[in-house]
């Protein structure tokens, strides 16, 4: 048993050892010939410079007593209406030519960053909840007692694993993506539904053996086919052995969506990259991203810690 | 083929008919092994471990399935392809040495949870149902706990509840005592006796020679896969057979 104190103690050391592992990081910042500029990186997250308004062709501006700012244009098309604006920057009678500002929006945009950011979680997201499905069908197969499911599932489960997710992109994108006519967001998505699934799958096969061969018996003695034995008896039991380790595939599979970014998708390290050539500020923007991932890799492991707990009423 | 031609007997409830199991490892578990049961009855199975005792009382709800004979519950064959093995089961109860209990539902969900899936009961009458059994097993104060709140003798009562919620013809117990701790013993036995009392038709795989002697109307003993003895307790407990003998010296 740890005592009190010593658990404290632990603590302090802890604390002491991070002090100097931050502090090295933050002196060895400053020893190299490197000016930071943390306070660039905000309009790549969140913008809140005004947004100009341009004149689509040439033409006079108008603006009426009520405010309402059009352009008519010098050769007879449709007038250039602008429905929404905060300030003017023509005036009524003014001769506009095409690409000029005639008007500013104030507010505030997302910034390429907090846009990479939610590609990242939407593709994450939506690959997540098709590699559970694609995961419990090859798990169940993978138990079922028909040989050829069992065989099919341990193809599926041994080529995904055996080849690398980078070239499993590419062929999604490049072979299946053309002969399909995918766009790069559902190519994204199936390659790494169908690489996170062949772990999901493995997981589910553990997660179902390791429940006592007595509560089939118990379940079908009493009548259930395999079907309801299963999905009222062992899964509701698998599932709670599973989420430790599918915690952990669900966290790579955050990590690994990073590498859609080879496919053209803009998820949040592709725009890392663009803002760094822009922003001429690569270690504030790569800090950035790998906090951004932190925080929603953690965010993750904190649902699913809940759900465990939650699920753990009967130990 | 041979049931059409011998008269039905509705006395008879469970049917063996020179059963053998080969497992594939080659180790003959059963062989010729034949026992009738009638309805009512309580048949107490005692023999050695290794005697092929569970694997027989497994086959009889095809828990294990066999190498040839026949096996008839209520006439019907249960190695007939046709039979819906399903519906067999959901009439013939068991009760396993290691209960067996579903973990992730409390006792009253464990007993709720065939009705309401098998039988298609609405969730009110399984509970009902559910309630009044576990009153009649004497755990009406621990409904709503977890299998790992109960102790061994209230888990294998939650146990024998969760069978007779299936209203089954017969029920089968695979040493019911033996995980037990000595003191748990009598509860379980207990409600096994106020059962057989109530005219359920029971097999009972034990080693409790108390039970055998005071509840079976027969007591069967089976060595090395044999069926080698089968008798009323009386007679059971003054056999000569030099086998049985030699078994009771070991045990008692």
């Amino acid at each position: 048993m740890q005592t009190q104190s010593s658990r404290w103690l632990g603590h302090g050391v802890y604390l002491v050892i991070m002090a100097i592992l931050i502090s090295g990081v933050y002196f060895a910042g400053q020893k190299i010939d490197y000016t930071w500029h943390w306070e660039r990186l905000w309009p790549y997250i969140i913008n809140t410079e005004s947004q100009d308004i341009l004149a689509v062709t040439d033409g006079t501006a108008k603006v009426d007593n009520s405010g309402h700012l059009s352009i008519t244009p010098d050769y007879g098309d449709d007038p250039q209406i602008v429905e929404r604006y905060d300030t003017l920057v023509s005036r009524n009678g003014d001769l506009i030519f095409q690409g000029d500002t005639i008007a500013r929006l104030d507010g505030w945009r997302f910034g390429p960053i907090a846009e990479g950011l939610w590609v990242t979680i939407k593709i994450s997201f939506i690959s997540l909840i098709f590699a559970v499905l694609l995961g419990v069908i090859f798990g169940l197969m993978r138990v079922a007692h028909g040989q050829v499911w069992r065989n099919l599932a341990v193809t599926y489960v041994e080529v995904i694993r055996g080849t690398p997710l980078l070239v499993q992109i590419f062929i999604v994108y490049f072979f299946i993506g053309t002969v399909f006519d995918l766009d790069r967001f559902t190519a994204g998505v199936a390659a790494l539904s169908i690489f996170t699934g062949a772990y999901v799958a493995e997981i589910v096969r553990a997660g179902i053996q390791s429940v006592p061969v007595g509560q089939m018996e118990a379940a079908r003695s009493l009548g259930m086919n395999y079907v309801q034995a299963m999905a009222y008896v062992i899964m509701p039991q698998a599932i709670k052995r599973t989420l430790p380790p599918l915690a952990g595939q669900f966290i790579n599979l955050i990590k690994d969506s990073s590498l859609v970014s080879v496919i053209s998708i803009t998820d949040l390290t592709k725009a890392g990259r663009e803002v760094v050539s822009g922003s001429f500020a690569p270690f504030e923007v790569w800090f950035t991203v790998a906090a951004l991932y932190l925080v929603v890799t953690g965010g993750l492991s904190l649902v699913i810690q809940r759900l465990e707990k939650r699920l753990s009423a009967s130990d | 083929m041979i049931d059409q031609l011998t008269p039905p007997d509705s006395k008879i409830l469970i049917k063996a008919k020179k059963v053998n199991k080969i497992f594939p490892n080659g180790c003959h578990a059963l062989k010729n092994v034949s026992l009738d049961i009638k309805r009512g009855e309580v048949v107490v199975i005692i023999g050695p471990s290794g005697s092929g005792k569970s694997t027989f009382l497994r086959t009889l709800n095809q828990l294990e399935s066999i190498s040839s004979g026949n096996i008839l519950l209520d006439q019907v064959d249960l190695t007939d392809k046709r039979t819906d093995i399903n519906a067999v089961r959901a009439e013939v109860g068991m009760v396993f040495q290691s209960f067996n209990l579903f973990p992730h539902k409390t006792a009253l969900g464990n007993v709720m949870l065939a009705p309401m899936k098998v039988l298609k009961q609405s969730k009110e009458d399984a509970k009902q149902g559910a309630r009044d059994l576990l009153y009649r097993v004497g755990l009406a104060d621990r409904m709503n706990n977890y299998p790992s709140r109960l102790s061994g003798g209230q888990q294998q009562r939650v146990a024998i509840a969760r069978s007779l919620a299936m209203k089954p013809k017969a029920l089968l117990f695979d040493e019911p005592t033996s995980a037990l701790d000595p003191e748990m013993v009598g509860e379980v036995l207990d409600v096994m006796k106020e059962l057989a009392s109530e005219g359920m038709t029971m097999v009972v795989v034990t080693h409790e020679m108390g039970f055998a002697r005071e509840v079976a109307d027969r007591v069967v003993f089976m060595e090395e896969g044999e069926l080698v003895l089968e008798e009323t307790p009386e007679r059971f407990f003054h056999s000569e057979h030099p086998r049985l003998q030699r078994f009771l010296g070991q045990v008692l």
